[in-house]
């Protein structure tokens, strides 16, 4: 079991999460856009990269009327990615089974510190679509298996934080692989689509010559 | 059976740290990690006594008592060990402990204490004697060489004891005595010098002599 | 022993005899109190005479000579012997595991006994037609989020605190300390945001749980445990305001002395540690066992408790009969709103026009 989850199951997980994400990106792509027969009034090119960035910092009524979500959610994904790319554990492993090249990690508290956030921001985040009525209504089946991947897999990577018995490490393991095959067939994506989907509104605004 | 032990004369020790340095190399013990440590009762002043200490391994060992995960165990020739693949870092032994043995690599902020160290009496752990394993966890065993651990063995002053029980007794008690006999011939009292003496008397005795 | 000794030092000096006896007596004393306890682990014990037993027991009595120096740096590494290390270890193992467990244990099966007798308690008018606001989502969001860390903390600890009497037996040591290496680690992580979590509930819910006028009465009449009659009283009764009020203080003891001992490195030495793994415990069992009451009254223990927290509306009756003072202002400012309008806000199925009006949005 442990062999499995080691070696064929990470192998099979990783290649349908890079195939996955790689599809879904180029569907999304080859889909293309109607060719805009208007004059251009401005670059397409300029705005969707000023949206893609710009959008970053929430407008001012999203930002009073749903703090909570955005200090939890900035708490979350930035906490999430500090700690997936720079936890010394995460590095190592990128660089043995991965890319065979490996980048600096942050020190452990900071390691702890950002573990700390993702799991204050991830627990609010879903214990408010649970509450509130309306984000309760606007979520389905995907958005809390997402969610509840995502938390099982920082709870384990938690638990096995000694990182001295092997039982802890391959259930973290375990998950990790089912949420990499979950992945690219959920809302999951939004992690690489966001991208596309800001890109598109400032790129069509752009062009029409207004800062979205 | 025997029953190891460990004494440390305080009227031998010299501070020399030979046995803190002896263990350290023949254990490989971490960085950061010293299983035996030399303590110094006024030191530079009169009645300065030194006292080898690291792991005594208890007949009822306290920090087996209070260990939430029950990883101590006492081998037949009475020494504590402990399983470091059962241990899980929570540092109750170190709190229980009266001689502040167990040992902690601390690599971090934030409670990583990591896996417990102590002294093994140099005993090696539960795995299979003289393995690698056992050697990467423990450090060396000499006992089932048939040997005593190397503080003792390379002790200058053989202040530093270690063996079975009565015969480590028998030692110091002869010590004791011929200690006593050359108080009555020299009038020098040991008792007076010794580590238990108030250290006001000790200073007029050393200066007599 | 002593005998045998007294031949081997036949051939002395003769003149050293009367010293000799007495340096015998000297060395012929009771064994260190570690030794004595021996047989209760059932470790084979020779009567060993062990020296060393005789030269620490010294130490220990001697205070002034406890401190010292050495060359290996170190916390406490200077100290001879660990002064309160025993008086610990007595505590953990006589009287918090025993009594904290049969504490625990006696509220549980107490809880049950009471639901027994006295059974769930009614809303003795009925459900009504009409609502309360009760909590808003933001304090049923913080309420549920020192809910979850809590009852992750507190499972952590006591399984590392029970599990050597309890669990160890069934599942065995190698499983155990997988289990409980993970609740050292979870536990350990997740402490510093109950932190976070106190505060938040801390800063929402103080100004409604200071203590008023009638709390004494509430106080003095059992809250209405003892009898059919409610005892009125306003939006928080005494019970849930001593309840916040102990998890502000004991859980602020419960975090300061936690942040000791997951710093190791901060250089506090055994002393320390051992005072405050003693305040963590103590608190964490006093407040477990009120979040125990907590619960059962949210749950099994009274209709309609949870509602507020599970919807954020409260029955007008319920509000009525347990926290009247509250319930009888808000009616008279207009607060009560219908149970369909309720369950429009809130049911999915009848949420329709919620649903189109944020998709208009």
């Amino acid at each position: 079991m442990g062999q499995f989850i080691d070696g064929p199951l990470w192998t099979f997980s990783l290649s349908v999460f890079v195939l996955g994400v790689i599809w879904r990106v180029v569907t999304i792509l080859i889909a293309g856009n109607r060719s805009d027969l208007a004059t251009a009034k401005g670059s397409a090119g300029k705005g969707a990269i000023r949206t893609v960035f710009s959008r970053f910092v929430p407008e001012r009524t999203v930002a009073t009327r749903g703090r909570i979500q955005l200090i939890a959610g900035y708490l979350f994904h930035l906490g999430l990615l500090a700690l997936l790319f720079f936890a010394k554990p995460h590095v190592d492993f990128i660089a043995e089974r991965i890319t065979g090249l490996s980048w600096s990690a942050m020190p452990h508290w900071a390691f702890i510190v950002s573990a700390e956030a993702a799991f204050i921001g991830l627990i609010l985040l879903w214990l408010h679509r649970v509450l509130n009525p309306v984000t309760r209504l606007l979520s389905d089946l995907d958005d809390h298996v997402g969610s509840i991947l995502v938390f099982l897999v920082m709870l384990t990577g938690c638990l096995a934080l000694a990182q001295a018995f092997e039982p802890l490490r391959l259930i973290h393991l375990l998950l990790a692989e089912l949420l990499l095959i979950y992945f690219p067939f959920s809302k999951l994506m939004h992690a690489f689509t966001f991208v596309m989907s800001r890109g598109y509104t400032g790129a069509t605004m752009g062009r029409k010559g207004i800062n979205a | 059976m025997a029953r190891m032990k460990f004494y440390c004369d305080p009227e031998r020790c010299i501070e020399c740290n030979a046995c803190v340095t002896a263990c350290k190399n023949e254990n490989e013990v971490p960085w950061g990690v010293n299983r035996r440590r030399v303590v110094t009762i006024n030191d530079g002043d009169e009645g300065e006594r030194s006292l080898s200490v690291a792991c005594m391994h208890c007949s009822d060992a306290p920090c087996a008592t209070v260990c939430p995960v029950d990883c101590f165990y006492t081998t037949q020739d009475g020494v504590v060990l402990h399983d470091k693949d059962i241990c899980i870092g929570c540092g109750y032994c170190f709190y229980a402990c009266p001689f502040g043995a167990p040992q902690f690599p601390e690599d971090g902020a934030f409670a990583t204490r990591g896996k417990m160290d102590k002294c093994t009496f140099c005993a090696g752990g539960p795995e299979a004697d003289s393995s690698s394993d056992e050697h990467r966890k423990y450090g060396s065993n000499r006992l089932a060489e048939g040997k005593l651990p190397l503080c003792a063995e390379m002790c200058s002053t053989k202040a530093l004891l270690a063996g079975d029980a009565d015969t480590i007794s028998e030692i110091y008690r002869k010590r004791v005595i011929n200690r006593s006999a050359s108080v009555m011939a020299r009038g020098v009292s040991y008792r007076d010098a010794s580590f238990r003496a108030p250290h006001s008397a000790s200073g007029k005795s050393s200066a007599k002599e | 022993m002593a005998k045998s000794i007294f031949l081997q030092s036949d051939n002395r000096k003769m003149h050293a005899g009367w010293l000799l006896l007495l340096l015998l007596c000297f060395i012929v004393q009771p064994f260190d109190s570690f030794a004595n306890t021996s047989e209760s682990r059932g470790i084979p014990s020779a009567a060993v005479l062990n020296p060393a037993a005789e030269l620490w027991r010294d130490v220990r009595q001697r205070e002034q000579l406890t401190n010292g120096t050495s060359q290996v740096k170190g916390v406490d590494s200077g100290v001879l012997i660990n002064a309160y290390g025993d008086q610990w270890r007595k505590f953990r193992m006589q009287q918090l595991i025993p009594v904290g467990g049969y504490l625990l244990l006696g509220i549980v099966i107490g809880l049950a006994l009471f639901y027994l007798i006295r059974g769930k308690v009614a809303i003795e008018g009925g459900e009504s037609d009409k609502k309360l606001l009760r909590y808003t989502s933001y304090e049923q969001l913080i309420h549920w989020f020192i809910a979850s860390i809590f009852l992750f903390l507190a499972i952590s600890g006591l399984i590392i605190l029970f599990g050597r009497p309890v669990l160890i037996p069934i599942m065995g040591k190698e499983a155990f300390s997988v289990i409980a290496s993970a609740c050292k680690e979870g536990h350990n992580l997740m402490g510093p945001l109950f932190l976070v979590a106190l505060i938040l509930i801390f800063i929402k819910f103080v100004r409604r749980n200071i203590y008023q006028k009638g709390d004494l009465s509430w106080l003095l009449r059992g809250g209405g445990i003892i009898g059919k009659k409610h005892v009125p009283s306003n939006f928080f009764n005494m019970g849930e305001k001593t309840m916040f009020w102990m998890l502000v203080l004991v859980g602020s003891v419960i975090i300061a002395s936690g942040f000791v001992l997951i710093f190791p490195v901060f250089g506090l030495g055994r002393e320390w540690m051992e005072l405050a793994h003693v305040g963590h415990a103590i608190g964490a069992i006093l407040v477990i066992g009120v979040i125990i009451g907590h619960i059962y009254i949210g749950t099994i223990g009274m209709e309609g408790a949870i509602e507020g927290m599970k919807t954020g509306y409260c029955d007008l009756n319920w509000a009525k009969e347990h926290h009247d003072l509250w319930a009888t202002k808000a009616e008279q400012q207009g607060e009560v709103i219908s149970n369909d309008k309720v369950s429009r806000l809130r049911d999915v199925s009848s949420a329709q026009s919620l649903g189109g009006h944020v998709q208009e949005e």
